[in-house]
């Protein structure tokens, strides 16, 4: 071994540096080559920043700037020369709009809009100034709704997720309150119906003020309500009924989960609505508890308005059961009914009681929808001894909550958060818990410290943090379907069937040629980003670069044998763009393999390399090439005698002639089965009766009809043979057999036994 | 019913709605001996007891003629009003050939065309009994009656294919009285349909036009039997009887017109079902809930366009 990768070697096992031969990282100056060209953010069109749609505007709750900009231009940009002027002077706005948020903070999309347009107008000349106004113009009229405009910080999940609560707990209110206003109608009705038909309702002087000045004098009202009183009215209400409308009405307007259904008036002496958001589990399952008294009230008034106005209610059955209702008969699916708890949580303030209310809260099964934001998912480095591990708070407790298996579970880095818009306003939307585990890429408050959050913008590093996998997202939806198939989505990751996402790494030689190398983004490349790991790097001038040297993605490959007198690097740039290699400790290879295996365990939930499938292939596979090498076999040992080829011609036939045979023989069982009836006993083909009362009107006691009021001997003794026969022969559909005459002295006997022949 | 919790759905259970033929019944009928009504009303009274259809929730409305005594040809536009305003009641409609496709046509086509979800029969008799003997626009070609002493001249409309021929059609069937076990799985099937369902029921009139289906009464080879799983199945006994079957698929429109322009067999069956034509009634509901309120302030709104400012001001 030389001396140089012994040098290099000694370091990647002990993180021993030879004095002068290896530098610790030049940090912050030094980043992942892979992080070239985003070096700045404001000049490049991507999910930032993000517009809080207010209302509903039918736009969804949130939308890019960049999906509002295209959108403007899809509508008034024709393609070709024509929208080109729109084009140019609408995505120069976007920078310009880009560039002030990323400035100066979150503000209303008017204002930044507006803004932006000053600055634009504030750049060209008199000559150009028309153009850009018109175009300002069409973009303007393009911009249909409003909103808070928000970069990609520290704040973000929060105001986004709290954003997007407040959007679905609108559509939930609207449900309850629509349910209560329309139960609210019909109850009405039916106080008003009954008010109608009580005397005071056809007084004189009632029924006078009801018709109107315009013709009081047509009419003589003491007559009218004379009339009125001897017509024959409804029932009138019981008064237990009407008590029992008005305190359900009562319920209804006293109720606390929706606000106030009357905003124009003066809440009076009513009590304030509920407040829904908490900032701890604690406080949210506090809040919950108080209030299932009143819940329990409000669903046992829903139930019993509901069989009220399907005129169901019946007093000696319910009355009972409704005395006893309390909040230990609500049942999950009456929660759905009321709005959502949103708490807000930070994962840097974790504490265990806290920690042990949140698994109390997501095991509730109860509408609680919690967001649990992680700034630091690496922690702080452990020297001393300790070894270290990649000890992932965040992605291990949502993996966590994966084990309830009812909880909808959403993990995403805040650069991912956009484009999982769609599962999030799903997972805010769904009648049970949600958990939604999010990286902001920011730097902690407090005292966790600095992770050189400085020089790498909280976008570039929430998305590293997802592409390295130390933060994958995923979607875990229980209402989805019943299966890990349907529920378990990956595809949040970039390129998630593989263990590292490859990306083509362009750089420029010595030669000044452009070349392209492909380089996978590993857990080494976030941990890299993090000047607290600085010491586990050594940065490789290009002379003393070796062959024993090899990517980070193929070392974490080989095996212990293979890896000997090998060492792991990574590409890094430093601010001039010049690239590095910087070679790692092997404590955070041991890291990288452990965010790997984890990885590969999402992955087969997501039936990507699934270790059972696999192995039930294989066993298949094995299966099926062993039948077809006997199928083969005996093909081989059939082809011998080529001269019996006539015979097996003919075996096939026979099977098919004996089903004929088969086929025919019950044909005619069934034809015969019909034969059998006695024809001596009289009988009716029921089921093939008209109901036309013939034989009914003839002699009741002797045909009467069934529970399907069809007709059937009831007793065929009930009268005379006469009376069968004329029966069959009236009858419209010729169903009634008479069979044979069973009082033999009967008059005119062989004449009626003639008759009823065509009958039998 | 839509509930709003769970809760109902159990306590439902507790109310015992058992209800049996006779909550279907009210005056005994004054028809004719061997009048074809008598299988249909049983039919219809079967279907009320098997689908526990409460009687304060179910709703005839029937025009005029031997089945039922209403406003004449009208008894469609009174359903549909009924249905509009209250869509939780099943609604039936009993009308007759002469009702349906005489005085009421004009309703009869805007009814299968607006396809509200009611369930429709035609009680074809092919005759005006009611009033004694007259042509009706469904009678046979040359039959004589009161107002045709030598015979009518007229071809018979047939209410099916005329049916068929309007475009938002989705359910179509024909029965016969005297095979009660179609009737009563047609009607059924009419029922659970969504959406209009008109069905023909071919009847006999003992009184003025004996005898002109005892071909087909008595020679069950002249009847054609539609079977398909999204129509109708024939029992095994009934199948016994009726041999002569067709495998016929609802939704072939051009197959069903066919069919419907036979009279010898007679087809029985759904001939045409088509569950994705929209109900009128649907798109129709108000978006949001008329309390005082809000009538009020709509009203107050309505009103202020009047309003004469004394002070001249107008607007502010």
């Amino acid at each position: 071994m030389d001396s140089n990768l012994s040098a290099l070697t000694a370091f990647h096992l002990t993180g021993e540096r030879p004095s002068g031969a290896l530098d610790q990282l030049a940090q912050p100056n030094l980043r992942p080559a892979l992080f070239g060209p985003y070096r700045d953010l404001k000049k490049l069109r991507y999910d930032f920043p993000l517009v809080l749609v207010n209302g509903d505007s039918g736009a969804g709750f949130v939308r890019s700037l960049s999906d509002i900009v295209d959108g403007i231009l899809q509508d008034h940009a024709p393609e070709g020369v024509t929208g080109e002027r729109l084009r140019q002077h609408l995505l120069k706005l976007e920078t310009a709009a880009r560039t002030l948020v990323a400035d100066n903070g979150a503000r209303p999309l008017g204002e930044i809009w507006s803004d932006a347009e000053r600055k634009l107008q504030s750049e060209v000349d008199a000559a150009a100034r028309q153009k850009l106004d018109q175009s300002l113009r069409e973009a303007r009229d393009g911009l249909s709704f409003g909103g808070e405009v928000i970069d990609c910080d520290r704040d973000m999940p929060t105001r986004l997720i709290s954003h997007a609560w407040a959007a679905s707990q609108r559509v939930r209110a609207k449900g309850l309150s629509d349910k209560l206003d329309d139960l609210t109608l019909k109850l009405n009705d039916i106080l008003k119906t009954d008010a109608e038909h009580i005397e005071a309702a056809i007084e004189p002087e009632k029924l006078k003020r009801n018709v109107g000045k315009s013709f009081e004098g047509e009419f003589d009202f003491g007559v009218m309500s004379r009339l009125l009183q001897a017509a024959p009215g409804g029932d009138a209400l019981p008064e237990a009924r009407r008590r029992r409308i008005n305190s359900l009405l009562s319920v209804f307007k006293a109720q606390r989960f929706l606000p106030s259904a009357e905003p124009g008036r003066k809440a009076g002496r009513r009590k304030a609505p509920y407040a829904f958001a908490f900032d701890s589990c604690e406080a949210a399952l506090e809040a919950i508890q108080e209030r299932l008294p009143e819940m329990a009230k409000l669903v046992k008034a829903l139930a019993v308005a509901e069989l009220e106005i399907a005129n169901r209610y019946e007093p000696s059955k319910h009355d009972h059961f409704f005395r006893h209702f309390s909040h230990r008969q609500l049942h999950a699916e009456d929660f759905a009914l009321f709005p959502s708890y949103l708490v807000c949580l930070n994962g840097e303030n974790d504490n265990p009681a806290e920690r042990s209310m949140l698994w109390q809260a997501l095991s509730s099964g109860l509408p609680i929808k919690v967001l649990l934001q992680y700034d630091d998912v690496l922690g702080a480095d452990h020297h001393g001894g300790e070894r270290l591990s990649a000890d992932l708070k965040g992605p291990q407790l949502a993996a966590m909550a994966l084990g309830l298996g009812d909880v909808f579970v959403l993990q995403s880095s805040s650069a991912f958060l956009y484009r999982l818009r769609e599962s999030l306003g799903k997972g805010l939307a769904s009648d049970g818990p949600a958990l939604f585990s999010i990286y902001s890429g920011a730097s902690p408050g407090g005292a966790a410290g600095s992770n050189n959050s400085a020089a790498i913008a909280p976008y570039l590093k929430a998305a590293a943090a997802t592409e390295s996998r130390a933060f994958p997202g995923y979607v875990y939806d229980p209402q989805a379907g019943a299966d890990w198939a349907s529920r378990f989505h990956l595809e949040a990751n970039p390129q998630a069937e593989a263990d590292w996402p490859m990306r083509a790494l362009q750089y420029e030689d010595t030669g000044l040629q452009r070349d392209t190398t492909d380089t996978a983004f590993t857990f080494i490349d976030f941990a890299a980003c993090d000047e607290r790991y600085a010491s586990h790097f050594a940065q490789v001038p290009q002379s003393n670069w070796h062959d024993g040297m090899i990517p980070v993605q193929d070392f974490l490959n080989l095996d212990t044998d293979s890896a000997v007198a090998k060492v792991p690097y990574v590409w890094m740039i430093n601010e001039d763009d010049a690239l590095y290699r910087a070679i790692v400790e092997d404590s955070l290879i041991g890291a990288a393999r452990q965010c790997r295996d984890k990885w590969r365990s999402l992955q087969e939930f997501a039936g990507i390399n699934n270790s059972h499938a696999e192995a039930l292939l294989a066993r298949e596979r094995e299966v099926w090439q062993k039948e077809k090498e006997q199928e083969l076999e005996a093909l081989r040992g059939q082809a011998v005698p080529a001269g019996c080829g006539g015979e097996a011609q003919t075996t096939p036939t026979d099977p098919e002639a004996a089903t004929d045979s088969i086929g025919e023989a019950a044909g005619e069982a069934l034809e015969e089965a019909p034969e059998e009836k006695s024809s001596d006993e009289p009988y009716i083909e029921t089921p093939r009766c008209t109901t036309c009362n013939e034989c009914t009107e003839l002699n009741a006691r002797m045909f009467a009809y069934n529970d399907d009021e069809q007709a059937y001997i009831l007793d065929p003794e009930a009268g005379t043979y006469r009376e069968m026969v004329e029966a069959a022969e009236a009858c419209q559909v010729a169903i009634i057999h008479p069979g044979k005459p069973k009082n033999a002295s009967e008059p005119g006997l062989s004449d009626l036994v003639a008759r009823a022949e065509e009958f039998n | 019913m839509t509930m709003s919790t769970q809760l109902p759905h159990c306590l439902l259970g507790m109310f015992d709605d058992d209800f049996s033929l006779d909550d279907y019944k009210g005056a005994e009928p004054r028809w004719c001996v061997g009048c074809g009504d008598s299988a249909v009303l049983a039919a219809v009274q079967r279907l009320c007891r098997d689908e526990q259809l409460p009687p304060e929730k179910t709703v005839f409305v029937s025009g005029i003629g031997c089945s039922s005594h209403g406003l004449h040809g009208r008894a469609l536009p009174v359903a549909e009003g009924i249905k509009l305003h209250r869509p939780d009641l099943h609604v039936f409609v009993i009308t007759g050939d002469g009702d349906c496709c005489s005085i009421g046509t004009a309703h009869w086509i805007h009814a299968i065309r607006y396809n509200m979800d009611m369930t429709v029969l035609v009680l074809d008799n092919g005759i005006y009994g009611l009033t004694k003997n007259q042509v009706s626009p469904t009678s046979p070609l040359g039959m004589k009656s009161n107002t045709t002493p030598r015979g009518t001249n007229l071809e018979p409309i047939n209410p099916v294919s005329v049916t068929l021929g309007v475009r938002n059609a989705s359910f179509v069937a024909q029965a016969v009285d005297w095979i009660p076990e179609l009737v009563q799985n047609i009607v059924t099937a009419a029922f659970r349909h969504k959406g209009l369902s008109f069905v023909r029921v071919l009847q006999r009139c003992p009184e003025f036009l004996d005898g002109r289906y005892d071909p087909w009464v008595k020679d069950p080879g002249r009847m054609l039997l539609l079977n398909h799983k999204d129509g109708i199945q024939t029992s095994p006994s009934l199948a016994n009887v009726y041999r002569n079957q067709e495998e016929h698929d609802p939704s072939d429109r051009n197959r069903a017109r066919e069919i419907a322009s036979v009279s010898d067999p007679i087809p029985v069956g759904v001939l045409y079902r088509n569950q994705n034509v929209s109900c009128y009634e649907n798109p129709r509901g108000p978006d949001r809930l008329y309390t005082p309120d809000v009538v009020k302030g709509v009203l107050e709104n309505e009103l202020d366009r009047f309003t004469i400012h004394a002070s001249g001001g107008g607007d502010d």
